[in-house]
């Protein structure tokens, strides 16, 4: 089966150098005749290897800005909460939500509130699990690179993903419908746009785990409107409230956002890609199950540290912690208001997350089992030096690609060389 | 008979007192299980038991090994431990009954789940334990 990817090899550009290769954490870099190649099954598009690459060689599959604003009669913006960390200490969410107006969209919308929202959502669903026999802990649905490393490498696991959509998702299909219906446009007419600090939210466009279709009609690099935001942003008189959300959706920008938000004992935060994996790891071996929800970012600070954010994440993180002060935590929303969108399914996301699991060496297991003992045979002949000249990131993984007749003993420089005679 | 070919195996020597890498055999056992393309639920059983296995070796065993063998029809398991061995087994297979410390049980673990859960998730169950000498037991999961 053929994933979409978010993320690419810009082969003028790539080198051949083993770097993306070895920052890779699901171990899906290859270098092949020199270029860096991407293995669909296995990449989550966390965007590890876009921050690693030297050669800027690894691009994001965005769309562009200009090619959006043409295509679309309607167009609407939906900035992640990140977006609110990017500017100096006194541009606030609604001068920032106010500039992307004057940047040519038709509507802008806080997804902050949504978030605010789903915060509740989240604790109602929560509060109702208490006491029921059912599988801990809930996994956040959020991050597009979290929910494909369960897909991929825990696939048990994509049940404990929280039935409730990513607030992004929400905000979009809501206000689609209620922009087509109020201004009589079809639904083909209104571009809904998202402001984005990392590539993955393309694939819950482009591929979403959790609906058939997303809302989404494309996302936005921060980094790409960056520079001409700040520049609207100058002399900008700011006539009109756009900012509905308190620091509880603000929040959801970094990490421990989302369960400071909800104020529930036994909730936890992890981020950062290697430490979601070993979290993941010790859920698999029953290690966490006091624990009620469990919220997981790919980058380590949160949204904010998105590999296509421009401000020093340490720097955007300060600016969160200070909009929360400043706009408070106690939630805006009203909880009957809620209860009334719960009951009629507003949060709940359209399908389970399906796993799609890494195949096994094989797929009749009394081969896959010679395949495991041939591999460990081969990696016994290896130099476990683990330097990835031979273009896979470790010698177990050249063992495997050597068992599955996709590379070859000699591709390990230590063995070349013996086998050329030459001395060392 | 099984061919000689289709039999995997692999052991692993687990540390008494180790809680730091408690849960890392269980992990690598899975991993191969899953590298191997066994049924999900049936991964989850063989890492439950190779999990609580571990667990009573760091807990209350000076050292112990793991060894476990794969062929199409049946996932084996054996751990051996030099330790104090078990008193009473027909109490040590009780749920709830634990001879473990109170440091220990505050870090939740010792809830006197272990033995009972490894039987539970067995399709074939042995132990054998000598008192002052260690404890052995040997589960055997179909496929």
């Amino acid at each position: 089966m053929s994933n979409y990817h978010s993320i690419a090899v810009k082969e003028d550009k790539c080198v051949g150098c083993v770097v993306c290769m070895k920052a890779c954490p699901t171990n899906a870099i290859r270098v092949k005749e020199g270029k860096a190649v991407i293995l669909d099954e296995r990449c989550i598009d966390c965007g590890v290897c876009l921050w690693a690459c030297p050669k800027q060689a690894i691009i994001p599959l965005t769309t562009a800005y200009l090619d959006l604003m043409y295509k679309f009669k309607y167009n609407i913006a939906m900035p992640s909460p990140a977006l609110y960390s990017q500017f100096g200490k006194d541009v606030l969410p609604n001068k920032i939500l106010l500039g992307l107006e004057r940047l040519g969209f038709d509507y802008v919308y806080d997804v902050a509130w949504t978030c605010e929202m789903t915060t509740a959502a989240i604790r109602y669903y929560l509060e109702n699990l208490k006491g029921q026999d059912e599988r801990r802990p809930k996994i956040s649905s959020t991050c597009p690179a979290v929910v494909r490393l369960i897909q991929v490498r825990f696939p048990e696991l994509t049940d404990l993903i929280i039935p409730i959509d990513a607030p992004r998702e929400l905000a979009a299909k809501a206000l689609k419908d209620r922009i087509s219906n109020k201004l009589d446009l079809s639904t083909e007419e209104i571009g809904v746009i998202y402001i984005t600090p990392c590539p993955s939210k393309m694939i819950s466009i482009n591929n979403p785990p959790t609906r058939e279709k997303s809302y989404f009609d494309g996302a936005i690099a921060i980094s790409d409107i960056y520079g001409s935001l700040l520049s609207y942003l100058r002399d900008l008189e700011e006539d009109t409230v756009l900012q509905q959300s308190s620091g509880v959706g603000i929040g959801w920008a970094v990490s421990e956002g989302v369960v400071n938000g909800l104020g529930l004992d036994n909730c936890l935060a992890v981020a950062g890609i290697e430490n979601v994996n070993k979290m993941l790891e010790d859920i698999e071996s029953y290690k966490l199950k006091n624990i009620e929800y469990l919220e997981c970012h790919a980058c380590p600070l949160g949204c904010v540290s998105g590999p296509l954010t421009v401000e020093n994440q340490y720097l955007a993180k300060s600016k969160i912690s200070r909009l929360i002060k400043m706009f408070g935590e106690q939630s805006r929303v009203i909880d009957e208001a809620i209860l009334q969108l719960w009951e009629e399914g507003y949060f709940s996301s359209e399908k389970k997350v399906a796993p799609t699991p890494i195949p096994p060496l094989d797929r009749e297991p009394r081969v896959a089992i010679e395949k495991m003992k041939e591999r460990e045979e081969i990696i016994k002949q290896l130099e476990g030096k683990e330097c990835g000249a031979c273009g896979a990131p470790d010698c177990q993984t050249l063992a495997e690609d050597i068992v599955q007749g996709k590379a070859e003993i000699t591709d390990c420089v230590f063995r070349l060389i013996e086998k050329a005679g030459v001395r060392v | 008979m099984v061919e000689e070919s289709s039999i995997f195996g692999k052991g692993f020597t687990v540390r008494g007192g180790d809680f730091a890498n408690a849960g890392e055999v269980s992990c690598k056992v899975r991993n191969i299980l899953k590298e191997i393309g066994i049924n999900s639920d049936i991964i989850r059983r063989v890492a439950i038991v190779a999990y609580e296995a571990e667990m009573n070796v760091v807990m209350y065993a000076r050292e112990g090994t793991l060894s476990f063998e794969v062929t199409p029809d049946r996932i084996k398991l054996v751990m051996e431990d030099e330790g104090n061995g078990i008193e009473n087994i027909e109490l040590a297979m009780q749920e709830g009954y634990s001879t473990a410390t109170d440091e220990i049980r505050e870090m939740g673990f010792g809830a006197g789940m272990g033995l009972p859960n490894i039987k539970k998730n067995s399709d074939d169950f042995k132990i054998n334990s000598i008192v002052g000498k260690g404890t052995r037991v040997e589960v055997t999961i179909s496929t």
